[in-house]
């Protein structure tokens, strides 16, 4: 069985939380032995959670048509499988707003983690079965607990009302959504959600690729190529 | 003739008695009640283990109206509801002969505008086709946290358009027709202007984080 996180650089244990400048020491010593670049430059991340549920492995060529694609690109690359991973649902209760400002007052599980690899990374990839034209529930566990990432106090964007930044930057965004057969109605739907979600988190830029359970590896790399480039190309471009 | 059924399901992880989803689902349920249907409450973070679901699921299977009333989490429902909605759409696909059940939606959000609970109430109509459940419509509510979880009549003035439109809704519902337009166009009305509401949430937060003694570290980085 694959383990729930995966660091593909080195293949190394899921990052705890630590101290800003540990967390700069340990981003200088790990270097991707695929992906070789002068120490000075930056190295990008990728975030991807596979949001498939207990039991569906249609998603599962998928992700393996998306890590080698994001390999490619010379990203390094954090996965998480949502359902291996033990994860609180949130609470509602807005203490990360306010009661520890940033941090979500559930510790011992992945919350935390999840979501400093979520602020930390370039780009985030959501890998989801599409359900009722939205995420899976694991997806939504994970974006659920992310709402320490913004500050509770409100802006407005185009005229509607959505919360401040925490951050000075956030992740590009990226879903890659499965449908078990074509329907417009969700597709549609789930489209929405994922611009939705990128104006709430302040992403540089989204994209969207929904495809179709079943479709062969070839035609995989090929749609995932062209639906994501929005949000590869720039992760490519650093890396150039 | 049976008595005709309601079934209530409050999609909010807080506390029983605190929540804004509770105020608004329970407002449409004693309107029911009102009109001769019997009713039950059922909260989702209460219905995870497999009993409870299970409890739920018959009820609803039995039931002739299912309702709804979820808070916004992050542009659509939230992951105990979107779950809950997985396994009950497995559970009726599986069911033998479907039960004739309709369905109403009921959405609120913190932010004052009701166009970002849209999203949501499109994933609760998908949910209730593929759950076999029959959509009568669904009601966005912008500016939910100016309920306070209170019950809305002891919110007072600024729910009447609220209360309006759901009694509209209501009324439908006893009377077997879908939710109207007037309804939602009711919700739609601002019980607090929006700049307003956005200034008193500001306070408010701010208030909060100095009863908590975290105002100097209110917009700390802890993850960087």
């Amino acid at each position: 069985m694959p383990p729930a996180s995966t660091d593909l650089r080195l293949n190394l244990p899921p990052e705890p939380l630590r101290p800003r400048r540990a967390m700069e020491n340990h981003a200088q010593i790990t270097v991707d032995p695929e992906t070789v670049r002068p120490a000075t430059r930056p190295a990008t991340r990728t975030l991807v959670l596979n949001g498939a549920l207990p039991g569906d492995e249609t998603l599962a060529p998928v992700e393996e048509a998306l890590l080698a694609l994001l390999r490619d690109v010379g990203s390094e690359v954090r996965r998480y499988s949502m359902r291996d991973v033990p994860l609180a649902y949130c609470q509602g209760c807005f203490e990360c707003w306010t009661h520890s400002p940033g941090l979500c007052k559930t510790d011992g599980d992945a919350g935390r983690e999840i979501a400093a690899a979520m602020i930390r990374s370039d780009l985030m990839v959501l890998l989801t079965p599409i359900t009722f034209g939205g995420y899976s529930s694991e997806i939504k566990k994970a974006m659920d607990r992310s709402i320490c990432l913004v500050l509770p106090f409100f802006r407005r964007v185009n005229g509607e009302v959505h919360h401040r930044r925490r951050y000075r930057r956030y992740p590009a965004l990226a879903a890659v959504g499965i449908l078990r057969e074509p329907d417009e109605e969700q597709e549609r739907i789930f489209r929405t959600l994922v611009e939705r979600n990128a104006l709430n988190m302040d992403s540089p830029v989204h994209s969207v690729c929904v495809l179709a359970a079943g479709t062969p590896p070839p035609a995989l790399r090929e749609r995932l190529e062209a639906d994501l480039k929005p949000v590869l190309d720039p992760v490519a471009g650093r890396l150039a | 003739m049976s008595t005709r059924r309601a079934v209530l399901l409050v999609g909010s992880a807080r506390p029983r008695g605190t929540g804004n989803s509770e105020a608004l689902g329970g407002y449409v349920l004693a309107r029911l009640a009102e009109g001769g249907m019997d009713t039950e409450v059922f909260h989702v973070a209460r219905c995870q283990r497999p009993e409870r679901e299970r409890f739920l699921f018959e009820a609803v299977d039995g039931a002739d109206l299912f309702v709804l009333s979820a808070p916004l989490y992050v542009d659509s429902l939230p992951y105990l509801v979107t779950r809950c909605c997985e396994r009950m759409a497995a559970h009726r696909a599986a069911m033998q002969e479907g039960s004739a059940v309709r369905f109403l939606a009921v959405v609120n959000c913190g932010f004052p505008e009701l166009e970002h609970t849209r999203t949501a109430l499109d994933i609760c109509r998908v949910f209730a086709r593929q759950a076999g459940l029959a959509w009568t419509g669904g009601l966005g509510l912008g500016g939910g946290e100016a309920i306070g979880g209170r019950p809305l009549e002891e919110v007072g003035g600024m729910t009447r358009h609220v209360r309006r439109g759901l009694d509209l809704a209501a009324a439908a519902l006893l009377a077997g027709r879908p939710i109207p337009e007037e309804a939602q166009a009711l919700l739609a009305r601002p019980m607090i202007p929006s700049r307003l509401y956005t200034f008193i949430g500001d306070i408010g937060w701010l208030k909060a984080a100095r009863r908590q003694g975290t105002l100097r570290r209110l917009r700390d980085r802890p993850l960087r």
